[in-house]
């Protein structure tokens, strides 16, 4: 059974995106397409997608330290927790790999290398990382654009569907390594 | 037939459910007397066995901290107080 963060990607988060998305499709199939309309809606989606894969980060992180809180006494659970939730980096930075590594490894395991463990992690941390370069440019109105040609639809679709795999991939890491923490199933 | 009475012994052994929190309300920690919260935001169903997950804000100087907290660690504080 996958963790409450994923399965609130997939049948709560996924499909909002599936409906920007089907927007994003519709301005382009129109009979005459409005350009300006259409490069809104990319942009759009682009922090949007972004937006909801830091969402799932964090709700996903917070679910893990909820457990290994239940651990310890009541009276000294506010502490601990108090720990995990300071200085958290996906409260207010992008979720690229830095930030996603920075919060996962107080778990005191190494995200990084539990992610490389999967080769098909690597083309999607590259999109990750075009996903968010991408998401500040629209979200800044930036001037300079990143490498790899304008933004399209084939492109965001592609990103979505990395994002799907790494959340996959990051409820598998944990699972794992709190069964090995909690000597039980956590989820 | 025999019926089984479980009596206050029965009625006693069931546990409590958690009181529920909304958006705005101020909190008291619980073991934490001197610590006043506000909920500022409902995190969703994050915690053990599908508890509601809370973050709040605790008003500290010079500047407030945040957390995120199970209602089993909460109680309200009443509007008057």
């Amino acid at each position: 059974m996958p963790s409450a963060s994923l399965r609130q990607w997939r049948n709560d988060r996924t499909p909002r995106l599936a409906q920007i998305e089907a927007q994003c499709a519709a301005s382009l199939a129109a009979v005459s397409p409005n350009a300006h309309l259409i490069e809104e809606n990319l942009r759009g989606y682009v922090v949007l997608l972004s937006a909801h894969f830091q969402g799932f980060c964090r709700d996903l992180y917070t679910e893990a330290a909820m457990l290994i809180a239940r651990r310890v006494r009541l009276s000294l659970r506010m502490l601990v927790l108090g720990q995990f939730t300071t200085h958290r980096a996906l409260d207010h930075g992008n979720p690229n790999v830095d930030n996603i590594a920075k919060d996962f490894d107080r778990f005191g395991f190494d995200l990084r290398a539990k992610m490389n463990t999967d080769p098909a992690n690597a083309p999607r941390r590259q999109h990750l990382a075009a996903l968010n370069q991408w998401r500040n440019v629209a979200a800044h109105q930036g001037t300079i654009h990143p490498a790899g040609g304008p933004l399209t639809f084939p492109m965001l679709q592609a990103w979505r569907n990395s994002c799907d795999g790494l959340a996959a991939s990051l409820d598998a890491i944990l699972y794992n390594e709190l069964r090995k923490i909690l000597r039980r199933k956590p989820w | 037939m025999v019926t089984l009475d479980k009596g206050a012994s029965g009625m006693a052994a069931k546990k409590k459910p958690p009181p529920t929190f909304n958006l705005g309300d101020r909190v008291k920690i619980r073991f934490h007397p001197d610590l006043r919260a506000r909920i500022v935001e409902l995190r969703g169903p994050l915690g053990p066995g599908g508890a509601q997950v809370y973050r709040v804000r605790i008003s500290r100087k010079p500047k407030p901290s945040y957390i995120e907290l199970t209602a089993d660690l909460m109680e309200a504080i009443p509007p008057a107080e």
